[in-house]
């Protein structure tokens, strides 16, 4: 018996023969057919559009030839699908772009989806990479936050770093060594990227206790009323009972380490970095990693190194906070000065 | 290494590939991966959420996204919900609506929360959207009756009206005889917060009955229970449903008559309601237990024993949501009989009582956490805790999603060993390692917050009160949460420095909430002054901050990222701090 076939011509020229049920399973070209009567030899090959290559031609006539077949359950023909669309990215994109100029619709979809599966999840960087796109859109046109500059992992060791040098700075002070000197400039740069609020650090000792601490985290003056932090929402949203008024006889008092204090007790300066040392020395627990740590001490000595030239310009950048490196005259010496 | 040649996709392709993505996160992924792409993006845009409605104007996503169908927007910070947010702060739908009216005629859905809504927006709804087809309104105010009611007189393809958690202004019982006689289109009815007398009950009983493809019927709390059996007689094909007041005379002809109708209802999976429980009546609904998926039983005061009974019925349970009269035991039972259980509440029958007046402690999450293999979600109001306790849960369940821990007393400590919690906590985010969500309580240090910034990265909304020492802990938490969203914090000792030293981080996140801490007025301001971009609001009912020396600390701080620049509909004790409120050196 006489088998019909249809002759299909690509982009490059080459031409072949397909069976007939197997090409019409394409609407394109069953419109070429029925509509225009061409495809039946190889003079009147239907010309496929250019997105159509040899290879994603075998693989639409693949697909084609099993989907075709009238008695298959869904069981079968999703199995198929799922095998069928297993091929890397590039020959996906291809696909889906052959498949859509053909109008076979089935196709387009699994590899639609397909590619919407690669693209969930990923942040706009891997995308590009990934399907080979420019990266041109503006800042403006990026409604998008500004990155998160604290990602940096040597912001991290440099804020270890720091800690260090304040205490290598209390130190030296404490010697009374001239070498102080050059130590302090870089103690009042830290002090101004970091402690905007600090007073005028004219003098030698430099760091004011600018901010207050509160001397008893245990305030027993606490409202009875005071509940947990989540109320019941269901509930009528219950007043949640503490107002707190503003204590301000604890905001505006100096708090100096006392002998009994509890260890948690620091001058206001110190807290940010020192307290973070203090931590490392003390193994209370075993919930942080002590490789880690030790990998980080390690790296911090490295990185002291490598910074003493430019890290002026490093924070600068770290803070974005303009070229300005004045430190700001605020007044805030506790007492209400 | 060349860079290779992009792939040119026609752009109806791209737009086909993009109709499979729907998260808000993937779609805004692809929307920032190049300028065609953006452009496909926006154009193709079906569903758009605004998580903080200042964050950006309406005209500006009118602009962007001119073929929206789904608007989500969000208003008031979260810590509103325990009444920190004064009244009258913001949050008004109203311009959204407007500038949606005339640039949309074809919405289709409105989800709002935490937001202000007048009748007057409801009947602009009602008037211009042709095919409106879902609201919901979730913890909003703002409205009566008489809005609902034009909603209910003009969408005539109106499929879901949810009113979840609001607060509606009564004015006629008679709204929802406002739907025409015609109106068959309904899926979705949640009316659980509406008061006595706003619901007529002959007018809902014609109205589920012509509506034949109703799934989600939540009713409120003045549906007597004689009434239920009607209504569901009425929907059996529901999914969800919501009960009136669970009381009644015991009365064996009404009980035969409730159980026989929920028999009937074989698709339902979610049950909530049970306002002024009569625990005679419960074993009306065993038929339906096997199949329930979702138990809301928050409001249904019945104890331990009447509990363990109705819980060890629902196997398939995946959501509970209870009150501590389930106790340790009941836990227990839920623990070996709900092994598909997904997320957990546990809300306290007595918050303000000096003393606890049931036997819930730490056991009961312990027996959960260890019982249940897909336990992801948690929120767990309690009297005590260990380190201990904490340790283990974190251990049993890694794959928490959502961790919220509320010990009823601020700054309780470890009650076996007295010392703050920050073990246990830190346990928490050192093995879960997926934690999206936690909400700290008990006596804490800095020292959590170091745990905290160097586990939990992926962690993007933390709620905190009452902890910490020193700026310390703020710093650990900006510096080190990579995925930090949303901060909320109230009663801590966190001031200016960990705030100003971190400035930039508050532009990655959505919003940060400080109340009762110590952030001075001077540190706000330098900040507004700063960072263009966020917008700096000092909330304080004392006054203007600059009567007070500007050392002193600010009563409420809500910062957010923003593109729409200062609000306008600011009340009186509220001040956004920008440029032009910087020093005067």
């Amino acid at each position: 018996m006489m088998k019909s076939y249809i002759w299909l011509q690509t982009a490059d020229g080459s031409i072949q023969q397909v069976e007939q049920e197997v090409a019409m399973f394409c609407p394109m070209i069953c419109h070429e057919v029925i509509q225009k009567g061409m495809g039946s030899s190889k003079n009147y090959a239907i010309s496929l559009p250019q997105r159509v290559n040899p290879a994603m031609l075998s693989l639409i006539l693949d697909y084609c030839r099993f989907h075709q077949v009238p008695g298959r359950s869904n069981k079968e023909r999703k199995s198929f699908d799922e095998k069928f669309i297993r091929m890397d990215t590039k020959r996906l994109c291809e696909l889906t772009s052959a498949a859509d100029s053909l109008q076979l619709k089935p196709l387009v979809d699994l590899t639609s989806r397909a590619l919407a599966r690669i693209i969930e999840g990923k942040s706009p960087e891997e995308i590009r990479e990934i399907f080979h796109l420019p990266d041109d859109l503006t800042e403006e046109e990026k409604l998008e936050p500004l990155k998160n500059t604290t990602d940096d992992p040597r912001i991290r060791l440099l804020n270890r770093l720091y800690a260090k040098k304040r205490k290598e700075l209390k130190e030296r002070q404490k010697l009374k060594n001239i070498e102080v000197e050059e130590e302090r400039v870089d103690d009042r740069s830290v002090d101004d990227l970091l402690s905007f609020i600090n007073g005028d650090n004219g003098d030698s000792k430099g760091i004011k206790n600018s901010k207050s601490k509160k001397k008893n985290r245990r305030r027993k003056d606490q409202q009875k009323n005071a509940s947990a932090n989540e109320a019941i929402k269901n509930h009528n949203k219950e007043p949640n009972g503490l107002n707190q008024v503003c204590h301000s006889a604890e905001v505006g008092q100096k708090v100096r380490p006392g002998v009994g204090a509890t260890s948690n007790l620091h001058d206001v300066e110190d807290d940010i970095f020192d307290n973070k040392n203090e931590l490392d020395d003390v193994d209370i627990d075993d919930e942080i990693d002590p490789a880690l740590k030790e990998k980080i001490d390690r790296e911090v000595e490295d990185f002291a190194r490598r910074l003493n030239s430019d890290w002026p310009e490093r924070m600068q950048e770290i803070l974005s906070f303009g070229h300005e490196r004045k430190p700001v005259h605020f007044s805030l010496n506790g007492n209400g000065s | 290494m060349h860079k290779k040649m992009a792939f040119s996709f026609p752009d109806e392709v791209l737009e086909h590939v993009f109709s499979f993505i729907q998260s808000d996160k993937d779609r805004n992924a692809v929307s920032m991966v190049c300028k065609s792409w953006y452009e496909i993006e926006r154009w193709c845009r079906r569903k758009v959420f605004v998580g903080n409605c200042y964050a950006v104007s309406p005209r500006m996503v009118i602009r962007r996204f001119p073929e929206f169908r789904s608007i989500e927007l969000k208003g008031k910070p979260h810590f509103a919900d325990f009444n920190l947010v004064p009244d009258g702060w913001g949050g008004y739908v109203s311009p959204w609506i407007e500038e949606m009216a005339g640039a949309y005629p074809w919405l289709e859905e409105i989800r709002l929360k935490r937001m202000v809504v007048t009748d007057e927006s409801l009947e602009l709804i009602a008037k211009s959207f042709k095919n409106f087809k879902v609201l919901v309104l979730s913890s909003c105010e703002g409205f009566s009756t008489d809005g609902l009611a034009v909603i209910a007189a003009s969408c005539k393809n109106l499929k879901e009206l949810d009113l979840r958690d609001c607060e509606v202004d009564d004015l006629s019982a008679h709204w929802l005889s406002h739907f025409p006689e015609t109106y068959t289109s309904l899926v979705s009815l949640n009316i659980s917060c509406l008061g006595s007398d706003e619901v007529s009950f002959s007018a809902l009983e014609r109205l589920v009955g012509r509506c034949t493809n109703l799934k989600t019927l939540r009713l409120n709390r003045a549906v007597p229970l004689d009434k239920i059996a009607n209504i569901l007689r009425h929907a059996p094909q529901l999914v969800e449903f919501g009960t009136g007041t669970y009381t009644a005379d015991v009365r064996p002809d009404v009980y035969s008559d409730l159980a026989g109708v929920f028999s009937s209802c074989k698709e339902l999976k979610s049950l909530s309601g049970f306002w002024d429980v009569v625990p005679d009546y419960l074993p009306a609904i065993y038929p339906v237990c096997s199949k329930l998926t979702s138990l809301n039983l928050s409001y249904a005061t019945i104890q331990s024993p009447d509990l363990i009974k109705l819980v060890s019925h629902c196997p398939n349970l995946q959501r509970l949501l209870v009150l501590d009269y389930i106790e340790d035991s009941g836990l227990e039972v839920l623990a070996s009989s709900c092994k598909d259980l997904q997320e957990l509440r546990v809300f306290p029958s007595d918050p303000f009582g000096a003393e606890p007046n049931v036997s819930l402690t730490e056991q009961g999450l312990v027996a959960v956490s260890l019982g249940c293999p897909k336990l992801q979600s948690v929120l767990y109001f309690c009297r005590r805790m260990s380190n201990e306790a904490l340790v283990t849960i974190a251990r049993n369940r890694p794959n928490f999603t959502r961790f919220r821990l509320c010990i009823i007393e601020p700054k309780t400590a470890d009650y076996l060993t007295l010392e703050p919690l920050d073990v246990g906590f830190g346990a928490i985010v050192q093995y879960c390692k997926d934690l999206k969500r936690l909400s700290l309580s008990g006596l804490l240090t800095d020292r959590v917050f170091e745990y905290i910034g160097t586990y939990a990265k992926k962690l993007e909304m933390l709620s905190v009160a009452f902890a910490g020492d020193s700026d310390l802990g703020l710093h650990h938490v900006l510096s080190g949460c990579e995925s930090l969203r949303k901060l909320e914090i109230r009663d801590c000792p966190f001031g200016d420095k960990a705030l100003l030293a971190n400035a930039a981080k508050l532009e990655t996140m959505r919003s940060l909430w400080m109340s009762s801490c110590a952030v001075s007025f001077a540190a706000c301001k330098l900040l507004g002054q700063k960072m263009p971009r966020l917008n700096v609001e000092v909330i304080d009912e004392r006054g203007p901050p600059d009567s007070r020396p500007e050392n002193c600390p600010v009563d409420k701080l809500y910062i957010y990222r923003s593109i729409a620049g200062p609000r306008f509909d600011m009340p009186p004790f509220v001040w956004t701090m920008d440029e032009d409120s910087g020093l005067r050196l």
